[in-house]
């Protein structure tokens, strides 16, 4: 390689004059332009390091009249810190103090024991800057801890201690700035589950795997478990289970001792917010149902959080409402769980802002638009919060 | 360079300072020994450089297929055959799309989908399916294209041509047929109906921080916000451009001013590996278009705009 090297030299004599050149400098010279080159490195080194950094800003704390108000963001999929830092001022600003976020595995364990944390640091610091509480969801399963070609959500009962690795390291790394964590998401779905027939006795198993290892390494951290999506599929359904009847069957495998908190997720879909619960029909109150499972396996010590919710204003999609009716319902909705439901800790509605339209009717979940544009409901959420809400 | 000329020059390479002769010839533009290397490589290797030549070739002709597209478009072909165009549209958004008391599919798109088919001498065969699957349809290949009010989406453009918009629905500023309104700024010390919570209501806020002074007017929905503006009980109007339509074809006597605020262009999507249908679609809306065949169909479903209004 070195005699190829000589021998390129050798054919460009102006390359050889140059170096002769450069040597016949003086030694400040030398000094000078050493010099130079080592501060553009450090200089590109600090560019590289910084290039998705703002500053956090001054410590805020949200103003609201009701302490429940939350909403679920999704910076998963954000990559730009300083949209990150103003998805979370604005929602500190609409006074909303609790945010879910979705933490996948995959994403920052890419390699089994090789993490990758830069996002996570930057959405939890942002978020704890704007005063605002953290419950961490995590699921999403890395490619290394599942078969070949399997579904992202497919996790086999011998890779459930790796997913409790992930979580220790989770909690270990965010100590004293994340106290919630939520176990899996909607395991009562085929699609949730890696489309697998759904199983309330494995999940149980998980949180019997996740549950203790959390706890030995963060005591105070709140472990949530359920996050079950409503549904009235028949039994023997291939696609999903019965909420109702799949937290009973959790609780028939023993998920009492292994869970904190019970997340809870509250669609209201064409109901009102005060319309009844009943076992046949998908609506708010139907949090109410869940609560007396609850209650009715001795668990009523301890308290639920709603973490996914809310209403629909999309024009075309058959479970909305209209964009009047989402407003009145979500108030209402923040105000039931304030004033009606102790047990209820919080009340985080689906879904903050999305980085890009979706172009489906999830856009009409949202609060904020892609570009920060607040919607009509956000604003309207605010007024609520500062006591100011008033129906035309 | 014969091997007489080749030898003297190695002689005179050899001799003192035959070096320095061979720096400058390397050196320059000229590159005699770069020409002569691969002549004599070839004479010695023949079979290596043709099989070079082959690869090139191959590889040249088949990155400018690639980049040219399909040579054939096998939707157009299927069509052909199979005498039919597959539309998906999602039937639940009328007056674009819904189900008769049969449960047959009738409206604005599914009759623009028979005009367009009936030009290529083909039937229109309307499947239905969910909003939220439209473009996976597609990129799959269970339908041809996609007629359903369905919005552009400039993320999809890799897998997916949209035809020019053929209905605008986005916010578009309202006033009475008869009101002297011609901007935004005309409104100044008057009142906006909004339907309270939605997007016109949000670009009427919008418009108000950026320093508009008008009143914003909320009502519950959008009927009451479209009386107020036929009663005079306020002087314009936002509102998105399919429930605009929809009051002008009811008899209401009301007028879209200026450009629409927020596009929301209803467009036809065909996969991008459809490039004679895409052609042939262009063709049809023009045709269309230059026969007044689209306002026909406007009109057929949503109702002719009243006197007076635009």
């Amino acid at each position: 390689m070195i005699g190829r090297f000589a021998s390129y030299l050798r054919r460009k004599p102006y390359l050889l004059n140059f170096i002769q050149w450069i040597a016949n400098w003086s030694p400040r010279a030398r000094k000078l332009i050493g010099a130079l080159l080592l501060c553009s490195l450090v200089g590109l080194t600090y560019r590289s390091y910084f290039r998705n950094w703002v500053p956090l800003g001054p410590q805020r704390t949200v103003t609201t009249v009701n302490l429940k108000m939350g909403v679920h963001t999704r910076l998963t999929d954000e990559p730009d810190a300083a949209k990150i830092k103003r998805s979370l001022e604005m929602v500190r600003e609409m006074g909303a103090p609790w945010i879910v976020e979705y933490f996948p595995w995959a994403y920052y364990e890419p390699k089994r024991g090789q993490y990758e944390w830069s996002h996570p640091d930057l959405v939890i610091d942002h978020a704890n800057r704007q005063g605002l509480t953290v419950i961490a969801r995590l699921g999403y399963v890395p490619s290394w801890a599942r078969p070949e070609d399997s579904h992202h959500l497919y996790l086999a009962e011998e890779n459930y201690e790796a997913f409790g690795r992930y979580a220790v390291e989770f909690v270990r790394r965010y100590q004293g700035k994340v106290r919630y964590l939520i176990i899996w998401n909607e395991p009562n779905l085929s699609l949730e589950w890696g489309f697998r027939p759904v199983d309330p006795a494995s999940y149980v198993k998980m949180l019997k795997v996740v549950y203790p290892m959390v706890k030995a390494a963060a005591p105070d951290v709140q472990v949530l478990a359920g996050a079950l999506a409503p549904t009235l599929d028949p039994p023997g359904s291939e696609w999903s289970m019965n909420d109702l009847d799949y937290l009973q069957a959790m609780y028939d495998a023993g998920a009492a001792g292994y869970f904190d908190i019970l997340a809870i997720h509250a669609y209201g879909l064409g109901f009102d917010a005060d319309e009844p619960a009943g076992e046949s029909v998908i609506n708010f109150r139907r949090s109410e149902l869940l609560r007396e499972i609850m209650v009715r396996n001795g668990d009523g010590d301890k308290t639920a959080m709603i973490t996914e919710g809310g209403w629909n204003d999309h024009p075309r999609w058959t479970r909305a409402v209209r964009p009047a009716q989402r407003i009145l319902n979500s108030a209402r909705a923040y105000e039931i769980a304030g004033s009606e439901w102790p047990w209820m800790e919080s009340v985080c509605l689906w879904v903050f802002r999305f980085p890009w339209d979706q172009k489906s009717y999830q856009d009409y979940y949202t609060f904020v638009d892609t570009d920060f544009e607040p919607k009509a409901i956000y604003l309207e959420m605010q007024r609520y919060a500062a006591g100011r809400f008033e129906a035309p | 360079m014969t091997d007489k000329d080749r030898d003297r020059e190695k002689e005179t390479l050899a001799a003192p300072g035959g070096s320095d002769r061979q720096w400058l010839v390397a050196g320059s533009n000229g590159n005699r020994w770069t020409r002569f290397d691969v002549r004599r490589s070839f004479e010695r290797q023949p079979r290596l450089w043709i099989a070079v030549l082959i690869l090139a070739l191959a590889v040249g002709g088949w990155l400018l297929l690639r980049t040219s597209g399909p040579a054939v478009d096998e939707t157009w072909l299927m069509m052909q055959e199979r005498g039919s165009w597959r539309v998906g549209m999602d039937p639940s958004f009328p007056p674009f799309e819904m189900l008769d008391a049969e449960g047959a599919p009738i409206g604005y798109d599914v009759d623009l989908a028979r005009e367009i088919a009936a030009t290529w001498g083909l039937e229109a065969e309307i499947v239905a399916i969910g909003f939220d699957s439209l473009l996976d349809a597609l990129l799959v290949g269970r339908v041809d294209a996609v007629i359903s009010a369905f919005p552009f989406n400039a993320r999809m453009t890799k897998d997916v041509y949209y035809l020019p918009p053929y209905f605008e629905a986005g916010v578009w500023l309202a006033a009475r047929a008869d009101a002297p309104y011609e901007e935004i700024a005309d409104l100044d010390g008057g009142t906006v109906a909004v339907e309270w919570g939605s997007r016109g209501d949000a670009i009427a806020r919008r418009l108000q921080r950026e320093g508009a002074e008008f009143e914003r007017m909320p009502f519950e929905s959008s009927e009451k916000a479209i009386q107020a503006l036929v009663s005079g009980a306020s002087d314009a109007l936002l509102i998105d451009g399919v429930t605009l339509r929809l009051a002008q074809g009811e008899g209401k006597r009301i007028r879209a001013v200026g450009d629409v605020l927020d596009e929301d262009p209803y467009v036809i999507a065909v996969s991008v590996k459809a490039p004679v249908l895409r052609g042939a679609l262009f063709e049809a809306m023009a045709a269309l278009e230059e026969g007044r065949r689209l306002d026909l169909l406007e009109e057929r479903w949503f109702g002719q705009v009243a006197g007076g209004s635009e």
